[in-house]
């Protein structure tokens, strides 16, 4: 199904907002408890500061994990090398080792 | 960066989020279920300003933003030298 990341966003918070409006503005009668009544009123707040933690932690694992590949640097300068010489070989000659 | 000063700051982060949902969980979720004169209550403001609190921060934020994108947008475009 090929519904874009904005619209499963959109559908998600609309159909949250359907059932939590219709139990604030009392649109359906409902027994929760006089605490349950408590929580749910908060709950759009404490999802969204939730969200946030959550995108928060996501930033710092991102960060904590980031490794600069000194691998693929390795390789990469290897096969710079290799093709300098290559080149040298073939009588080109590199702006960098000119002398004036 | 040295290296190790972006894994201090990333698993800080992570940390700091994680205090942050658990102790607004307990404050929004478990609280009202607990007692008033429960010594657990003193570790925490009274339950309006779990609520007023990001709500506020959230309107200034915005107003902030919009203010910020207003003037932006009718301060006189800078001619370009080049």
């Amino acid at each position: 199904m090929a519904v874009s990341k904005l619209f499963q966003w959109l559908i998600c918070l609309t159909s949250f907002l359907a059932v939590w409006l219709s139990y604030v503005l009392g649109l359906v009668q409902t027994k929760f408890s006089e605490e349950m009544n408590e929580i749910i009123i908060a709950l759009p707040i404490y999802l969204l500061i939730l969200f946030a933690c959550v995108l928060l932690g996501m930033i710092g694992h991102r960060v904590a994990t980031f490794n600069d590949c000194e691998l693929a640097s390795k390789e990469l300068k290897e096969h710079i090398d290799a093709a300098r010489q290559d080149l040298a070989k073939k009588g080109y000659k590199f702006a960098s080792d000119w002398k004036s | 960066m040295t290296p190790g000063v972006h894994q201090v700051t990333g698993w800080g982060l992570v940390s700091l989020s994680a205090f942050i949902a658990i102790y607004y969980s307990i404050w929004v979720i478990i609280l009202p279920f607990v007692d008033q004169d429960q010594p657990i209550h003193t570790f925490f403001l009274p339950r309006i300003y779990a609520i007023a609190g990001p709500l506020v921060a959230g309107v200034i934020a915005l107003t902030l933003i919009g203010a910020f994108v207003l003037y932006v947008t009718v301060s006189p475009k800078k001619v370009k030298k080049s």
